[in-house]
Parts: C-alpha cells; sequence; structure tokens
C-alpha cells in the first residue's frame, strides 16, 4: 500500500455523510481502494448492537477477503479492496456486496435490537408471574 | 531569499484573491435577490480554480459556493441553463458539500449530485477523484 511512502499515488479521500453521525471514507489510490462507514447509532443500545455484530464480522474477515479485521480510526467497520480482488472477483458483484451491505446494516441492526427487546418482555414477563 | 520573495507574493495574491471573493459574493447576492439562482450559482464557481492558493481562500470561495448551491430549488431547472463547462468544478464542490455533514447542505448535495451524475456520467466523478492538483 503506497500510503505512506508515495503521495503521488494517491487520488483525492472522498468522504459522504448522509448527516451528523453516518458518513463513508472512500480512500483510493492506483491498486486499492479503502472504504471505511459509521453506521447509524441512535441510542446506546444500538451502540452496543452494532460494535458487537461489526467486530463479529470483522474478526471473520478472511472468510469475506474484502474485509478489514480493524476499522479505521473513527470509523465501525473497513473495507480494503486490492487489484487482485478485482482479478479474481466481479467487480460489478463486488460493488453490489458493498451495496448491499451498506443497505441491509441498518436493517440488521434494527432487528437485532427488536429481538433484545422481544427477549427482555419474555423474561421479564416469566420472572415475575411467579410474583 | 528566493523563498521569502515568493512567500510576500503570494501573501499579496491571497488578499487580492480574498477581495475578488468578496465581490463575487456581493454579486451573487444581489443574483438571488433577483431570483436569479442559476446565474448565482454559475458565477460562484467561475474561476474558482484561480482562487484557491491558500487555507483562507479556499475557505471564503466554499462559503460563497456553499451560499449559491443552498439557494437552488429547482434542480432539474438549474442543468438545462447550467452549461458543460462547469459540470467539473461543481461535482467538486458537491462532495466538499457531502463531507461537511451538515444534514441540509448534505441532503442538497445528494440531491443534486444524483441530477449531475445522470448528465455528465461517471467521468465527472473520477476526475474530481483523480485531479490532485486543483483540488478545492
Amino acid at each position: 500500500m503506497p500510503f505512506m511512502t508515495s503521495p503521488e499515488l494517491l487520488l483525492n479521500p472522498v468522504l459522504i455523510c448522509r448527516n451528523e453521525a453516518e458518513k463513508c471514507l472512500i480512500e483510493t489510490s492506483i491498486n486499492s481502494l479503502r472504504i471505511s462507514l459509521k453506521v447509524k447509532q441512535a441510542d446506546e443500545l444500538e451502540n452496543i448492537l452494532a460494535k458487537k455484530f461489526l467486530r463479529f464480522l470483522s474478526m471473520r474477515a478472511e472468510a469475506f477477503q474484502v474485509l478489514r479485521r480493524k476499522p479505521v480510526q473513527g470509523y465501525d467497520i473497513s473495507f480494503l479492496i486490492t487489484n487482485y480482488h478485482c482479478e479474481e472477483l466481479q467487480k460489478q458483484k463486488l460493488i453490489d456486496f458493498i451495496v448491499q451491505f451498506m443497505e441491509d446494516i441498518d436493517k440488521e441492526i434494527s432487528e437485532l435490537k427488536m429481538s433484545v427487546s422481544t427477549r427482555g418482555r419474555l423474561v421479564a414477563t416469566e420472572f415475575l408471574k411467579q410474583f | 531569499m528566493m523563498a521569502a520573495a515568493e512567500k510576500f507574493v503570494e501573501a499579496d495574491n491571497a488578499e487580492a484573491i480574498i477581495t475578488r471573493i468578496e465581490h463575487k459574493s456581493r454579486k451573487i447576492e444581489s443574483l438571488l435577490k433577483q431570483n436569479k439562482p442559476v446565474e448565482a450559482l454559475k458565477t460562484a464557481l467561475e474561476g474558482s480554480s484561480h482562487m484557491i492558493c491558500d487555507e483562507r481562500c479556499k475557505s471564503a470561495n466554499w462559503i460563497v459556493v456553499h451560499r449559491a448551491l443552498m439557494a437552488i430549488k429547482d434542480v432539474e431547472g438549474m442543468f438545462s441553463s447550467l452549461d458543460p463547462e462547469y459540470y467539473d468544478i461543481l461535482m467538486k464542490y458537491l462532495y466538499g458539500g457531502l463531507s461537511t455533514g451538515d444534514r441540509p447542505t448534505c441532503d442538497q448535495c445528494l440531491r443534486i449530485h444524483e441530477k449531475l451524475t445522470e448528465r455528465a456520467g461517471l467521468g465527472c466523478i473520477l476526475r474530481s477523484l483523480a485531479d490532485t492538483v486543483n483540488a478545492i
């Protein structure tokens, strides 16, 4: 990665913010591309769920190939796509994967939150039945 | 010795540029009052590549362009009167706006970005990424 050694091989990084809480940083060089995402975390529970879920994915980065083990500072998850990936994998499918990921991540976290609340409610109901 | 002389010239140049940007800003306010947002945007974008010698000039020019961008209500209509020569510089400023994180700015920039990409194509986006010399 030529990040530290040859600045002429880097293109302008692009930061796209949907709003104050959600953003996407795209850093390109001539042979690779790093996409970092910061996902929406409206409350403390979503914060914890997002962190756990994304850490779960990042730990299995090898299986994804294009995922980075550690997100870039200030972001929740990072993808690293190199020219080797583009040779082995189909470019359009890679793009679809990233876009799908971004679309699904919010839904995923909302579902996790709902299931936590549901389980909490069930447990509390069962527990309080004995009183 | 030469470097000091160059710095002196640049500082002078910066003052001249700031004055030009202020002049541009007054012209834009008057165009907006006459309900001509597209003309205002053209004025804001014109000569931008020559007005960005240091950080102060960059932010002054950004403020002017931002004012004009936020005043656009009819995006489709804007493109019917905006010349293609402005597309590349507009794309650069849109990415600048998207990086601010300010919700109204991001909403407006996303709206314009969609239409601009339809008109100008992916090449326009790539040129804004690849042009490291004239970064706004």
